[in-house]
């Protein structure tokens, strides 16, 4: 079962003498669209129609992800340059759920920023943001990866930091510095990577596929591992996420929770190698993303805003999918990363779906708001695996990656644990519906906008029934298995152990004091303080060495220190 | 002792005190003058090496003469320009420094 | 012998003489003109190495070296060559008095409201420029070391304010020092070889002669050389006045000026020295280098005012290049090549976004009527296209693709990990993440909301696009393909081969 003999859902077979040419134009489309319209919005009358065309954008990727045969991969600028598309299995997936949460979110936030003034630059950032998050998926040499990865990461910085207040100021910041430095190691990890083919810039495969026998194999790993893992939230590198996630306008934080984080889940994807045992770096993996399984449920128990709730889930989320894709390479496992993907778009519907729930609830009056949080804690549900629900594949799939031993009971038992933060969620949608709902007309009082319900339902019926569609596929396992007497109670006492804890909590639970955003960060403040030092000194230094006496003195030192080193070293 | 060593060890010594001119005065006047020490030094020291051009055989060796005229030529352009931007800056200051004595341009 | 060599030396001078004879506005539309032509001729200069596959060569009044001055282009010298002209070019039509220039009253002109005298310098620029390029013996090079730095520093104080004449001062005063010792470096080759021309020297230093004074004029030499490109820890003159001339002038200052020397100490220690030598002085470069990228890229983290913030970046750019000198010296012919491809990549992208960047500094300057970083928020709605040119000069400065920076920096990263030079490596990365650090720290004040009201003006448009033109260039480096690029390394080693009678 390997990811390139899955065959795409939507059968074209009978245009295949077209095939070649029509995948090419798709995927070059699916990127060079959402592009070229955030360029075109420098055009007044663009601009203008921008917002009624937005839902439209993502269709080419769409159908891409249906489409495009597996495995085909398309040079689309020849040598030297080889910028190459492919999609495989765990690329479509993602492509494909990530197509339809950018049109689902895309028709809510033309409705959620329908009086802000700022409207046009988020439209731009998100049509950005979308090319890199289609690019990602989709690229296949390593210079384009890069490329791509950078604009994805960059531009999503524009929908964290839209509302501008003091603390979205303050996570874009942090944002931007650990994406620069997640793009350092990255470079590293690439430029070490490539030198082992013979091209400058190789296929991500060919590239892979010598690892193993690189001499730099540990850096590598180590910097890739880093730099992914940075993005995809991992203890301890995930405190931007919950600051960036919650500071974004609804549907800003739906794309950077659902989306964008997946970056990193394809660059691991993408940049290790399957089917080899890497037993020592997947264990290093597969125990990083346990623990951040649970620490993301521990810390987001105690938050207070759905958004931030909901970050934490994502950093808890992540960490699953991390420990799935370290179990895999600790064996060598084939299929891990098709499952991974498989997961990973679970979760990025779901995730986007209830990012969206919020908003609706906040349109709400707090009896509306009550209808909202049923949808919620039913998308809650089947993120944490409730049988019978669309999570529950996903979690069925993982679990023929990681086997029932250690690693198989701590990753069950976290699914206890999405379900306790899940009703946590649910309960704080439910409570986010406000009275005053002035600015509306009169009958619309306490109702929220069609707009924003509408495409909200919309991805949470998606997201609710896509996995069952995919699930034989992406396995290989007919989906009656999951249906099973043993599968469902297998499934089910997770979730039941997690409803009785938050049933237990909700009766009689400590009162425990909201951790603030970011967490461990702000026990690191001595960082920034020390940085603030060796800033200072370094500018005291700078205004010592810039005084003329100082710097004549330099310039006579360093000629004497070239000439004595050349005598010395060199002339015999 | 060849006058060839004289003026060379006459042009090092010229190059040391220019050295130590640039390095030590305080004001630009002082380090312009300097230059033009240092420079005076080196200029020397190539007319003693043309000098011993005319040891090796040859009535003299012309090609450094030439460099060195162009190299006095290049050094008194450089002091004017900078004698001029001291000259312009100086009356600059002399006329803000009554005016407000607080408020210095930097 | 190819005249269009001594054309590119002797044009930009004849465009001096409309400026003189012609009314301001008629001699500055001529002498753009000539720096037009100056483009067009060594584009002529490019396209004949790139086709003939040597160095085309001219000997003035028909005297071959060693005795008379010879002219040379190797690859090197034409792709620095048609990147200078390109720049001053571009900055010259940004310094133009262009429409609604006479009405408005604009203070921060481009030229600073003295566009005879500002063109004056840059064709004079262009004309040394050309000369440090072709040039191939040591004297001459002095000569237009001297002619390049009697046109940069009448550019810092174009505007006689008191810090500009100052900062002019210090930067003559230190270039003038840096240009004494390259002089008696240049005294010792002579008194030991009796001959000046670089060919003919590379051929006698490898042989090992020259002993201790072969080594003290070298040191002389670079260390002439290294005062006059700002190299750390002898970079005192650059951040006043790169940052406190005229938006027009520090361009030109940042981009080109600095890159003749640094291009010298190239020719100096790839062409004149012979390789034994180069390996143990490499080093030293290499650490002044790695010093100036961490050092001067903290202090412009630090800085408070915009302009001073480029300087800064300036001064820390510098190093890259010295990076090369050790990896582009090794005996590994694969991975030199590539350190040294990368080291001009590296030269040319830093001159086009520097330019870019200075110019557009120099516009949001003029919107806001002051460029100090906390009251420069909200910007972005008032000169967008300025604050793009700005980012997008800095994509290249952060390394991030698609952009010259980026190849330059994988080109160097690559060659360095594969030499096992992991220091080098690792002061590459985090040269990218303090470039990043301010970089992206302007850029995100002018995308915030304005903390306080915006001023009424708006950006001159057709001079912001320029500068976007010139980071567009920057991105355009970024296409190059990841290999050593064969241009560079047409006419080398340096020799006369072909071109004596």
């Amino acid at each position: 079962m390997t990811g390139d003999a899955l065959p795409p859902p939507l059968d074209l077979s009978g245009l295949a003498p077209a095939m070649p040419v029509l995948s090419e134009t798709l995927m070059v489309v699916a990127i060079a669209l959402p592009l070229a319209l955030a360029f075109g919005a420098l055009v007044p009358a663009v601009r203008r129609v921008l917002p009624h065309l937005l839902v439209f954008v993502p269709l080419p990727a769409l159908i891409a992800a249906l489409a495009v045969p597996r495995g085909l991969s398309v040079l689309v600028a020849p040598d030297p340059f080889r910028f190459t598309l492919a999609l495989d299995a765990p690329g479509a997936l993602l492509l494909g759920g990530a197509a339809l949460l950018w049109m689902t979110a895309s028709a809510y936030a033309m409705a959620y920023l329908r009086k802000d003034p700022a409207r046009p630059a988020f439209i731009v950032w998100w049509l950005l943001t979308m090319a890199g998050s289609f690019a990602v998926f989709l690229v296949a040499d390593v210079a384009s990866f890069y490329l791509a990865y950078a604009l994805v990461s960059f531009s999503a910085y524009g929908l964290a930091a839209h509302d501008d207040t003091v603390e979205a100021r303050r996570a874009g910041a942090l944002y931007l510095a650990l994406t620069v430095l997640g793009e350092a190691l990255l470079i590293a990890a690439f430029v070490m990577l490539a030198s082992g083919p013979a091209d400058a810039n190789p296929q991500i495969r060919d590239a892979v596929a010598l690892l193993p026998a690189s001499p730099w194999k540990t850096p590598i790993l180590l910097l890739i591992l880093l730099g992914f893992t940075l993005k995809m939230g991992l203890f301890p590198l995930h405190v931007w996420m919950p600051l960036a996630h919650s500071v974004a306008p609804v549907p800003g934080s739906a794309a950077l929770s659902g989306i964008v984080v997946k970056a990193g889940v394809i660059g691991l994807l993408r940049f290790l190698p399957e089917g080899v045992p890497l037993p020592g770096w997947g264990a290093l993996l597969c125990g990083a993303g346990l623990f951040t399984a649970y620490y993301g449920v521990a810390v987001g128990l105690t938050q207070r805003h759905p958004k931030r709730a909901l970050a934490y889930s994502t950093v808890s989320q992540m960490g699953v999918v991390a420990a799935v894709i370290g179990a895999g390479i600790m064996n060598g496992t084939a299929g891990t990363f098709t499952i991974a993907a498989f997961y990973a778009a679970n979760h990025m519907l779901l995730k986007g779906a209830m990012f969206l729930m919020v908003g609706v609830a906040m349109a709400a009056s707090p009896r509306r708001a009550l209808a909202a949080a049923a949808v919620a804690a039913l998308l809650g549900l089947s993120l944490a695996g409730l049988p019978l629900s669309g999570g529950a594949m996903a979690k069925y799939a993982i679990k023929l990656i990681v086997p029932d031993g250690g690693a198989g009971v701590l990753l069950t038992l976290s699914a206890a644990g999405s379900t306790l933060l899940m009703a946590r969620y649910a309960l704080l949608v439910a409570r986010s519906g406000t009275e005053n709902q002035k600015t509306e007309g009169k009958e619309m009082q306490g109702r929220p906008p069609r707009g924003l319900v509408l495409p909200a339902l919309a991805l949470a019926v998606l997201a609710l029934f896509a996995p069952f569609a995919l699930f034989a596929e992406v396995t290989g396992v007919p989906v009656s298995a999951a249906f099973t007497a043993a599968a469902l109670v297998k499934g089910f006492w997770p979730v039941g152990l997690g409803l009785g804890v938050a049933a237990l909590l909700a009766w009689k639970g400590p009162r425990v004091p909201e951790v603030p955003a970011g967490d461990i960060l702000h026990a690191a403040g001595f960082l920034s303080a020390t940085g603030r030092t060796i800033m200072e000194g370094t500018v005291a230094a700078d205004a010592v060495l810039r005084r003329w006496p100082v710097a004549a003195l330099a310039l006579l030192g360093v000629a004497v220190s070239l000439a004595a080193t050349l005598t010395f070293a060199a002339m015999p | 002792m060849t006058g060839a060593l004289l003026f060379g060890l006459a042009g090092a010594a010229l190059v040391g005190c220019g050295v130590y001119g640039l390095l030590t005065a305080s004001g630009a006047l002082g380090r312009i003058l300097g230059f033009n020490v240092l420079g005076g030094g080196v200029f020397l020291i190539f007319g003693a090496v043309a000098r011993r051009g005319a040891a090796a055989g040859f009535s003299a060796d012309p090609v450094p003469q030439a460099l060195v005229i162009t190299g006095i030529v290049v050094a008194f352009c450089a002091t004017a320009l900078a004698v001029a931007l001291l000259v312009r800056l100086s009356t600059m200051e002399a006329r803000a420094a009554p005016a407000d004595a607080g408020e210095k341009e930097t | 012998m190819s005249a269009l060599l001594v054309l590119a030396v002797t044009a930009p001078l004849l465009g001096l003489v409309p400026l003189f004879l012609l009314g301001p506005r008629t001699g500055e539309r001529a002498a753009l003109a000539m720096l037009a032509v100056n483009l067009a001729v060594t584009a002529g200069i490019a396209e004949q190495v790139a086709q003939g596959g040597r160095a085309p060569g001219y000997f003035v009044g028909g005297f071959a070296p060693p005795l008379g001055v010879g002219l040379r282009a190797d690859g090197f010298s034409a792709a620095m060559m048609l990147m200078a002209a390109l720049v001053l070019l571009l900055t010259g039509l940004f310094a133009m008095t262009g429409p609604g220039d006479m009405t408005r009253k604009v203070k921060a002109r481009g030229s600073a409201g003295r566009p005879a005298t500002f063109f004056i310098l840059l064709l004079s620029l262009a004309c040394a420029l050309n000369l440090a390029f072709l040039a191939q013996d040591l004297f001459t090079l002095y000569v237009a070391l001297e002619l390049l730095t009697f046109a940069a520093v009448p550019l810092v104080c174009l505007e006689g304010k008191a810090g500009q004449l100052s900062a002019a001062l210090t930067y003559l005063l230190f270039a003038l020092f840096g240009s004494v010792l390259y002089l008696l470096g240049v005294v010792l080759v002579y008194g030991l070889f009796g001959t000046l021309d670089i060919a003919h020297l590379a051929g006698l230093l490898a042989q090992g002669t020259g002993g201790a004074t072969a080594a003290a004029a070298l040191a002389l030499m670079s260390a002439g050389l290294m005062a006059k490109a700002a190299l750390f820890p002898l970079h005192l003159w650059l951040p006043p006045a790169h940052s406190g001339a005229p938006p027009a002038a520090s361009a030109v200052l940042s981009a080109v000026v600095i890159k003749a020397p640094l291009f010298l100490l190239v020719r100096l220690w790839s062409d004149l020295a012979p390789l034994p030598l180069t390996q143990v002085a490499g080093p030293i470069f290499a650490v002044c280098g790695a010093a100036a990228i961490v050092f001067c890229g903290v202090v412009a983290l630090a800085q408070e005012r915009l302009k001073l913030l480029i300087a800064y970046s300036t001064a820390a750019q510098i190093g890259y290049l010295c990076l090369m000198f050790p990896l582009a010296a090794s005996d590994d012919g694969q991975w030199s090549a590539l350190a040294w491809t990368g080291g001009t990549l590296h030269l040319v992208s830093h001159a086009l976004s520097k330019a870019a960047m200075f110019l557009a500094a120099g516009l949001i300057a003029e919107t806001m009527g002051h460029d100090r970083l906390s009251g420069l928020s909200g910007v972005g709605r008032l000169a967008p296209v300025s604050v793009a040119a700005f980012g997008l000069g800095g994509l290249s400065l952060m390394g991030l693709p698609p952009s010259g920076g980026f190849v330059a920096k994988v080109m160097l990263l690559t060659s360095a990990l594969q030499q096992g030079s992991w220091w080098i490596a690792t002061v590459v990365l985090a040269g990218g993440l303090l470039a990043g650090g301010y970089v992206l720290r302007v850029v995100v004040i002018a995308l915030q909301h304005p903390d306080a009201g915006l001023p009424e003006a708006r950006e001159c448009r057709w001079r912001a696009l320029i500068a976007l033109a010139l980071a567009f260039g920057a991105m355009l480096v970024g296409f190059m393909p990841l290999a050593p690029l064969p241009f560079l390394d047409i006419g080398r080693p340096l020799s006369w081969e072909g071109l004596l009678p």
